[in-house]
């Protein structure tokens, strides 16, 4: 099949500004398209990490005593007994903060001394069934025993830690670190007795999201600061067991405020709120940018067809079948696509660039410009198709009429 | 003229419904989307404080180890700032001075409000601890009482001013000062209520982030290391060192204290400088402060710049926001040459009766602007609902959600951006298609009628 594109580039010459628009405009859309859908996925990426954690069958409750007559041992150890007699509960521990959530690290070290660089890690006080709450996996070593539970201390450092597997290779790369010791926080190590296949810290956006300690403590309930209960229950069961828990646990003491109970998923999504925004903005820009494109290929295209409607009539009546005229319109219209993406290829990769310099962005993904590529062209052609049929469908009897 | 001008465009409208409808969504969705992430922009780059730009100074010295000895940040954090908050023993000793004309020291702390006559539940608050001079120096507003002297701070005295919403919690909103409550188990006198006071972004503790509203009650300096009362803000302890007590912590190299000063003369600044260096190089010789001196009194503008209130993603949604309007600009500057030319007949018989050129070009620029207001208006409407969202998702991930979420709406700021939006957009898209059509030969365009 042959096209001669002189007559096409001929009429475009003629009229270059309309098309010259619409180029510009899929240029700009092809490089917002791709930087946004790229900016999405990785949002998205992020958000889907494994966490570690049975993030969709826990639960906590945020208590804290306010009374001179609160006593915090006590009352821990009956609400602990209650929350694990309530039916279809796993495991229930005390917990310093809320997994997933809250911003809290502290520096460690391999070995004492003031002159070492120390990593930073998220860190949690739990009891003996802290990991089966958090339903995180023992890769070595062993768990926690109940007689290993130290009463709060504010500040100090305990005789044992776990942690993850992740940490672990950054402290003692190669080696297994079980039987090591550790120092946070002062001079006094602390034995690493076991090892976390994979557990998120609280920071989520933090570099050492990774890198957990966990220590076997009761968490300082002084001052009316809140602590935590965390309770894994059977799956489907939570929401049921989160009712009881509430009502039992709201009327039992009246030197202490619960302040609230929530699912860790309810955490895990506060989190994420910002990437889980930015995602489905860019999502959105996506969706209506590529809707305006295709808006204006179809406005330039049917202004085309409406001022050249006399010409279409002379052509068809010298002898240019249907499908003539719409591969006429059809070509012209890739070209000017075609133009337009090939500037769009160079300003995406230029804006993507900018925003890996800019906002520390991770380099544009090639992929995703080929993706763009192939969307923007064939929704073009798409866009063009109704005004080239109404061309084609202009009658020969045109020529012949005056007006 | 306007006026028949504006009939005119109505007319064309009328004719050309379907391409008017699309040119009006095009130029709305691009303001919408950029007023709504403007709105957000301002809300968390505004000066909440402005009038007081050169009054009100940070006080940060800077106690971390020199930085070669600490991990490399995360991308995006400047170590060199040094920390954004003081020791406990570092703000002591400054606050002694009597160079600043008024000086707060401060940080929040998390507990317990019962007593109220408006409810019979505890109620979890969060209070400033903080010295005398925070209400007249920030110019925090009152609805009823004051706050305390300095007196109350040094031996203090148990006295609570607490804000309107929590004054409307626990008595109904009415006058309560003179009644008591209690914070944890501890009776406090109702000395003050603040009327509505919104500072965003919250400039003087930008803790735990920038859109959180200001604190539930105040108490006096004193109570903080009286009651040993934990910090609910960030503690930075880069230093290591054995901390057993809350004693040992106040004594300790941790930064969790704010400290403002309010400086109205050069001369006083250069003395509270002189202060801190005086006092950094006495520290220095006891081998404390081993980085490079880096004390700083910072104003509130620079301050908030500097601590980054405005993350990179704020950015990245404003700068997405403004791309996607000039796509739309783009857009409906194509449309409207297509429409204009496609009737240029028109023009060349007006111009043939006597208009001239001018006339033509705001003819045709009227006609634009008159479209660009009308979808200004729904632009507004649709920013209002993009806003919503924007702000619920900021809001989240700052940790107190609903509240303020609920003070995130168009205001002003928004209406002034929207209307000069439309105003680019009208010239933008109007101007170079009416030049055109003005500028073709009229007789070309009367020959085949």
């Amino acid at each position: 099949m042959h096209i001669d594109l002189r007559p096409i580039l001929i009429a475009l010459a003629r009229s270059r500004t309309g098309a010259l628009l619409v180029a510009l405009q899929i240029a700009i859309a092809l490089a917002l398209v791709v930087n946004a859908v790229y900016i999405a996925g990785q949002r998205i990426e992020k958000i889907r990490r494994p966490t570690g954690i049975d993030v969709q069958n826990t639960f906590l409750i945020s208590t804290a005593g306010f009374t001179a007559h609160f006593r915090l041992l006590p009352t821990i150890e009956s609400d602990v007994r209650y929350l694990r007699n309530i039916p279809d509960v796993l495991a229930a521990t005390t917990i310093n903060a809320i997994p997933l959530y809250e911003n809290r690290g502290i520096p460690v070290v391999a070995r004492p001394g003031e002159h070492i660089i120390p990593l930073v890690s998220g860190s949690f006080d739990i009891d003996e069934q802290g990991l089966k709450a958090l339903g995180v996996k023992l890769i070595a070593g062993r768990d926690f025993r109940p007689e290993e539970i130290a009463s709060p201390q504010s500040y100090g450092t305990p005789a044992e830690v776990i942690i993850t597997h992740h940490l672990a290779e950054k402290l003692f790369p190669g080696v297994s670190a079980v039987g090591r010791s550790l120092y946070m926080a002062n001079s006094t190590p602390a034995r690493i007795i076991g090892v976390l296949d994979r557990m998120f810290s609280s920071s989520l956006n933090a570099s050492w999201v990774n890198d957990v300690t966990l220590e076997p403590r009761r968490p300082n309930g002084a001052s009316s600061e809140s602590y935590y209960y965390l309770v894994r229950t059977e799956p489907g069961q939570r929401d049921r067991v989160m009712r009881i828990a509430e009502e039992h646990l709201s009327a039992s003491n009246p030197d202490r405020v619960i302040d609230w109970v929530q699912p860790l998923a309810h955490f895990e999504r506060l989190s994420y709120a910002f990437d889980t925004l930015v995602a489905w903005f860019m999502s959105f820009l996506t969706c209506i940018l590529i809707c305006i494109a295709a808006l204006g290929v179809f406005g330039l295209a049917t202004f085309n067809v409406t001022a050249r409607f006399k010409q279409i009539g002379t052509r068809r009546a010298v002898g240019a079948r249907r499908g003539d005229i719409l591969r006429y319109f059809l070509v012209e219209n890739a070209l000017i696509t075609a133009v337009g993406i090939t500037a769009g290829c160079v300003l995406a990769l230029v804006v993507g660039y900018w925003l890996s310099i800019a906002n520390q962005l991770p380099r544009l993904d090639l992929y995703y410009l080929l993706g763009g590529v192939v969307v923007l062209f064939v929704v073009g052609q798409l866009a063009a198709l109704h005004p080239a049929y109404r061309a084609a469908a202009v009658p020969p009897s045109v020529a012949t009429r005056t007006v | 003229m306007i006026g028949y001008y504006i009939r005119l465009a109505l007319k064309s409208f009328r004719r050309t419904c379907g391409l008017t409808l699309l040119m009006g969504a095009s130029i709305a969705l691009g303001i919408a989307v950029s007023v709504a992430t403007v709105s957000v922009y301002h809300l968390l780059a505004g000066n909440p404080i402005w009038w007081k730009n050169d009054r009100l100074y940070a006080v940060t010295m800077d106690n971390w180890p020199p930085r070669a000895m600490l991990p490399s940040p995360p991308p995006g954090v400047d170590l060199a700032l040094g920390p954004s908050q003081l020791t406990y023993q570092d703000a002591m000793h400054l606050f002694a001075s009597a160079i600043p004309e008024r000086k707060v020291v401060m940080y929040k702390t998390r507990g317990v409000l019962s007593g109220g006559t408006a409810r019979k539940l505890p109620l979890r608050a969060i209070a400033r601890v903080t010295s005398a001079d925070f209400f007249a120096m920030f110019d925090v507003p009152f609805l009823y009482g004051t706050g305390w002297n300095a007196a109350a701070d040094r031996a203090p005295k148990p006295i609570i001013v607490l804000s309107k919403e929590e004054n409307q919690k626990l008595f109904g909103g009415e006058d309560s000062v003179g009644r008591t409550i209690r914070w944890n188990d501890r009776e406090f006198r109702v000395v003050g209520v603040l009327d509505d006071w919104l500072p965003r972004p919250k400039f003087y503790d930008i803790n735990n982030g920038p859109v959180l509203p200001p604190e539930d009650a105040y108490i006096p300096w004193g109570w903080g290391a009286t009651l040993e009362l934990p910090t609910a803000g960030d503690v930075e302890c880069l230093t290591l060192g054995s901390l057993k007590t809350f004693r040992d912590f106040l004594n300790s190299e941790c930064n969790w204290i704010q400290m403002w000063v309010e400086l109205p003369r050069r001369s006083q600044r250069e003395r509270m400088e002189a202060l801190m260096n005086a006092y950094w190089s006495d520290q220095h010789t006891r081998s404390r402060f081993t980085a490079p001196m880096n004390n700083h009194l910072t104003n509130v503008g620079d301050w908030l710049a500097e601590h980054q209130v405005l993350g990179d993603d704020e950015h990245l949604l404003l700068i997405f926001g403004f791309a996607f309007f000039a796509v739309c600009v783009v857009n409906v500057v194509g449309l409207v040459l297509a429409k204009f030319l496609g009737r240029a007949g028109t023009s060349g018989l007006r111009r043939a009766l006597g208009a001239n050129r001018g006339h033509i070009i705001v003819q045709h620029i009227t006609e634009t602007a008159v479209l660009a207001l009308g979808a200004a208006l729904v632009g507004l409407a649709l920013a209002e609902g993009c806003m919503w969202v924007l702000a619920r998702g900021i809001a989240l991930v700052n940790s107190n959600g609903a509240e303020a979420a609920a003070h995130m709406h168009f205001d002003m700021w928004s209406f002034l951006w929207a209307t000069s939006l439309a105003l680019v957009a009208a010239v933008a898209a109007g101007l170079y298609p009416a030049w055109r059509v003005a500028r073709l030969p009229p007789a070309s365009y009367l020959k085949s009628q």
